[in-house]
């Protein structure tokens, strides 16, 4: 249906704006036919009516037709041949009305109005505004949309790259450790510092060294061993030709921060996380392990985060990039590969 | 009146802040400290405290699960970090839950309305089942059900349930060749399980789908379900209709 019959309020916006126009189609009748005013009157007022409601007509080939994407044959084919038929359909509407009411106003028995070809193109004329105006109005939807969308592409990535969770625990870590050791909470203020602002700035570039990635993960793992203390164990094994890798930033961290949450947080005794970093046939190849309680209770809401990285990931490299993700017994493995080369120039595989 | 507290949370800090918070009190005794569900369960069991602090997220079992097993804490209050889903459910059941962190004089509100629950002639008895459920995501069912075999905790993943079957207050839970009593409705048992898993053939029998090898007649109008070990199960008219939905086409 036509967005102006969904509400009251803009229908009689839309009928108040007919108003003026049909006093200029009035007038004109009144000035070109030399009728009088009550016939011009009688006349006008349902002919600018069967108007009003025609020209609503083009919002559904505007909404089929978008501007931009169709070929200017097939927009003047749809909109003039309409254009035509609507006006001509309306001409002969109004020399019905005129012999219908030849009676009570003579001079429209006289054949002193308008000809039918001035109010044929007058009709037309107006259908073909209302063509541009839906177009208009469309083309302002589009771009409110499209920001509406983009905005909420910021929030998702700004809340993706703080876990309010992880920072929750972390303030109260530090609200624990300000009675018993002073020291150690400001130091505990300094890493989460450290980390909140590396991540932001490093997800505001599309490209970070993996170098600068790695240091990321290692301040976000500083925080999380005054959490989880002796609980938390990691073993990094990362070959050194691959620190100067490029990669989307805040692809790794994230993945961690899972083994950590999903897998060590949720064990009694904890447990290793173990990362692995190789060069393998010009791909950035990196591996993140981490035990995990299979009897734990389901945390079952780690999907977003993978499915969220998968995305990036594809979007950047099409299927030049890989995430594969091996779950055994208790064991959990997610591996990535990265083109390297002229990886993050945005060319698709 | 002096308390008689148990405090779970795996992280030490956490724990540590609470413990200090508390004993500030001067009114509170801690009982036991555990770093993880089964040990709460055992604590709670036999220690019956007063009041039970339980962090949400924990290694075994977590808060919820806890607060279903651990029947004999007088008094639950939940301490999250952030959890939406758990809070809209601690509100809409009005559990008390501690934010962390959270402030001296929170905690300190959040003992007044302990007392008061304490002091009430009739105990409020939190609905364990409903706020766990409450606490899911829409479209989110249990993947495991847990039930307490003395102090001891057995936890059945749900594709090992076979069935389940009302008797009176409890319902008996097959799985693996046994038979496990858990005080619940069969109702609120299957509104917490997947529905395209697990059918109500009859008022008071629960079928996993997978274990139904073929329907049997039996009386006009019903049916008997035989499962993979042999049990018979009863299918009313209704259930029998459901099943045909959910399976499709004939049997």
């Amino acid at each position: 249906m036509h967005p102006i019959l969904t509400n009251g309020r803009w229908l009689a916006g839309y009928f108040s704006v007919w108003i003026p126009l049909g006093a200029i189609l009035g007038i004109a009748a009144n000035l070109a036919g030399r009728w009088s005013v009550a016939a011009a009157i009688a006349w006008t007022v349902p002919v600018a009516l069967l108007l009003a409601v025609v020209c609503l007509a083009p919002y559904y080939v505007c909404r089929t037709l978008p501007l931009r994407s169709s070929a200017w044959t097939k927009l003047a084919f749809n909109h003039l041949v309409p254009a035509i038929g609507i006006s001509g359909a309306v001409t002969v509407a109004g020399r019905m009305l005129t012999s219908g009411l030849a009676a009570t106003f003579p001079e429209f028995g006289a054949g002193l109005g308008p000809s039918a070809p001035v109010l044929q193109a007058m009709f037309a004329m107006l259908y073909l505004l209302s063509v541009a105006l839906h177009y208009a109005w469309l083309e302002m939807q589009a771009s409110r949309k499209a920001e509406v969308l983009a905005r909420e592409a910021q929030l998702r990535a700004l809340k993706a790259q703080v876990n309010p969770h992880f920072l929750f625990n972390s303030l109260n870590s530090i609200s624990a450790l300000t009675a018993v050791d002073a020291e150690q909470a400001r130091e505990m203020c300094i890493r989460l510092a450290d980390f909140l602002r590396t991540s932001l700035r490093l997800g505001e570039r599309t490209n970070v060294p993996f170098r600068e990635e790695l240091e990321l993960t290692q301040m976000y793992l500083n925080v999380e061993k005054v959490r989880f203390r002796e609980r938390l164990r990691i073993r990094v094994d990362v070959a050194e030709d691959c620190l100067g890798a490029e990669v989307p930033p805040l692809i790794i961290q994230p993945l961690v921060e899972n083994a950590v949450k999903h897998g060590v947080a949720m064990m009694a005794e904890g447990g290793e996380i173990t990362m692995e970093g190789r060069l393998k046939n010009g791909q950035l190849w990196f591996r993140i392990g981490n035990p995990f309680d299979p009897e734990s209770p389901s945390t079952g809401r780690n999907g977003l985060g993978l499915r969220n990285i998968r995305e990036r990931l594809a979007s950047r490299y099409g299927n030049g990039a890989r995430m594969e993700i091996l779950a055994r017994e208790d064991w959990y493995e997610v591996i990535v590969t990265i083109p390297m080369g002229r990886a993050g120039s945005g060319e698709m595989a | 009146m002096r308390l008689r507290a148990v405090l779970a949370d795996d992280e030490e800090l956490a724990r540590r802040v609470l413990r200090e918070h508390l004993l500030r009190d001067g009114s509170i005794e801690i009982v036991a400290e555990c770093s993880n569900g089964f040990e709460a369960v055992k604590a709670i069991h036999e220690m019956k405290p007063d009041v039970a602090f339980l962090d949400v997220q924990m290694p075994k079992l977590d808060g919820f699960e806890v607060l279903e097993l651990a029947t004999e804490a007088r008094t639950v209050v939940f301490v999250t970090a952030f959890d939406e889903y758990a809070m809209r459910a601690f509100e809409a059941a009005a559990v008390d839950y501690l934010l962390k962190p959270f402030s001296a004089a929170r905690l300190e509100a959040s003992l007044a309305r302990v007392r008061t629950r304490l002091g009430a002639t009739v105990p409020e008895t939190a609905a364990a089942h409903e706020l766990k459920q409450a606490s899911r995501r829409p479209g989110e069912f249990l993947e495991r059900i847990v039930v307490k075999d003395g102090p001891r905790v057995q936890v059945i993943p749900v594709n090992k349930l076979d069935y389940a079957e009302a008797q009176d207050d409890y319902v008996s839970l097959r799985s693996e060749g046994k038979n496990w009593m858990k005080q619940q409705t069969i109702g609120s048992l299957e509104a917490s399980l997947d529905p395209q898993r697990f059918l109500r053939t009859h008022r008071s029998w629960l079928v996993n789908i997978q274990k139904i090898s073929r329907n049997d007649p039996n009386t006009k109008d019903t049916w008997l379900a035989v499962l993979a070990d042999g049990t018979q199960a009863p299918v009313s008219r209704t259930g029998y209709s459901r099943f045909r939905e959910l399976v499709g086409g004939h049997d």
